[in-house]
């Protein structure tokens, strides 16, 4: 026997809202970017073919991260101070995004599938991921899935913010990493003069989301 | 002097006289200025590597006196094993408090690799993904040229250089490090 347990579907980086135009000496107007700045897209169990496949095509997965800014817009009037916005919205019974904001206005997504994984009731542990590539030791993912199996019964309800909190600390400074790098230029993705949308190239950002996304489950406290 | 009591002197100063900086203003100040240079330079690595060789060998200069200074060993180095030691376990250490390994010793003695496990400079940096970085600049190279400064005021002429590193996929970063000559105090050239 066996149960489904949550995992990432998508991670998503969006650039900052404001870009001022620039005509002649002045500035005009500031108008929103939001360009994606990088989507990570992983792939779900599917039991009907007993293979992984993403949930969504990567255009699906690009329109939902875009219909979330909407959500950030209306709760950042009344943002928290920790910039964790929590659950954005449940996409359908199996999707739900959750998001995050760092004070420059940078917003991470994170897109959960519910019954994204399988895990043996028997407790032999998280089901073989996409690439295989868990991050985590096996101790620590079986005793995750152990933690994730009794939390099944209340997936409906959805996730506890807390077991997204480490995405999204692990996302953010991934980010910074980034930002550190001297050869990354960041002025690119909120120029002046509006055309920006260029997107991070950075291998090793990549690498992270991958490692991010593939090791998440439910219980997991550090990525 | 013995390997041992050269880290035991390096650990010392760097415990009691060195003024400290945050890591970070120092990585990030050292990536500006390079990645400034690739710039100015418009992507000519190896002029880059000049560049940051010579701008490393107007350090050296300068930075051996306070060496010297804090570390208060009058005495020379009998021979440039010693050297290589101090400049590993005292040098390195109290001004980036690493201590790159001394291996890879000719047979004459005169030429040596630094190999260095960490490097403070390199943190959080990808090289650019243009196809030529990742073969042409050598990122830390400043440091030859600090070493090349620091020991030509002491008087010895060596010849240094980067043969691997760690940002262009390489397992370790390794610096070679060869003596040219001791140079001998010559009179000023005269003019005839």
């Amino acid at each position: 026997m066996s149960a489904a347990i949550p995992s990432v579907a998508c991670l998503g980086v969006i650039g900052r809202n404001k870009s001022a135009t620039r005509l002649g000496q002045q500035l005009t107007k500031s108008h929103p970017q939001n360009n994606p700045l990088h989507i990570s897209i992983f792939p779900s169990y599917d039991p009907t073919a007993n293979a992984f496949t993403p949930i969504r095509n990567p255009l699906q997965f690009s329109l939902l991260l875009s219909s979330t800014i909407d959500v950030f817009d209306l709760r950042s009037k009344t943002s928290t101070a920790s910039g964790d916005f929590g659950l954005l919205h449940a996409i359908d019974d199996r999707l739900a995004a959750y998001g995050f904001e760092t004070n420059t206005g940078v917003r991470m997504v994170c897109i959960v599938d519910m019954r994204g994984r399988r895990v043996e009731a028997g407790g032999s542990g998280v089901a073989g991921q996409g690439g295989g590539a868990a991050g985590a030791s096996t101790a620590s993912s079986t005793s995750a899935s152990a933690a994730a199996r009794s939390s099944v019964g209340s997936v409906g309800a959805g996730l506890r913010d807390s077991e997204i909190k480490p995405v999204f600390r692990a996302m953010q400074s991934a980010y910074v990493r980034l930002l550190q790098n001297p050869f990354y230029d960041p002025d690119e993705h909120a120029p002046l003069g509006g055309k920006g949308g260029r997107r991070i190239t950075s291998k090793k950002f990549g690498d992270d989301m991958k490692r991010i996304g593939e090791a998440w489950t439910p219980g997991v406290t550090t990525l | 002097m013995a390997a041992s009591k050269a880290s035991r002197i390096g650990e010392e100063i760097w415990k009691t006289r060195i003024d400290k900086v945050n890591a970070e203003l120092v990585t990030l100040t050292y990536g500006t200025i390079v990645a400034q240079l690739c710039k100015d330079f418009e992507e000519d690595y190896p002029e880059v590597n000049r560049q940051l060789d010579k701008m490393g060998y107007n350090i050296g200069l300068r930075l051996i006196d306070d060496y010297l200074a804090k570390s208060n060993t009058m005495k020379r180095c009998s021979n440039f094993r010693e050297t290589a030691d101090m400049i590993s376990r005292v040098g390195f250490k109290i001004f980036l408090n690493i201590t790159p390994q001394v291996t890879n010793w000719t047979a004459d003695n005169n030429s040596f690799s630094l190999v260095f496990d960490e490097n403070p400079f390199a943190d959080f940096v990808e090289l650019p993904d243009d196809g030529r970085a990742q073969n042409e600049l050598w990122y830390s190279n400043i440091l030859c040229g600090v070493l090349r400064g620091a020991l030509e005021m002491v008087q010895m002429q060596v010849e240094a250089h980067f043969i691997s590193d760690v940002l262009k996929g390489n397992d370790t970063t390794e610096m070679r490090v060869t003596l040219i000559r001791y140079i001998d105090d010559e009179l000023p050239p005269e003019d005839d």
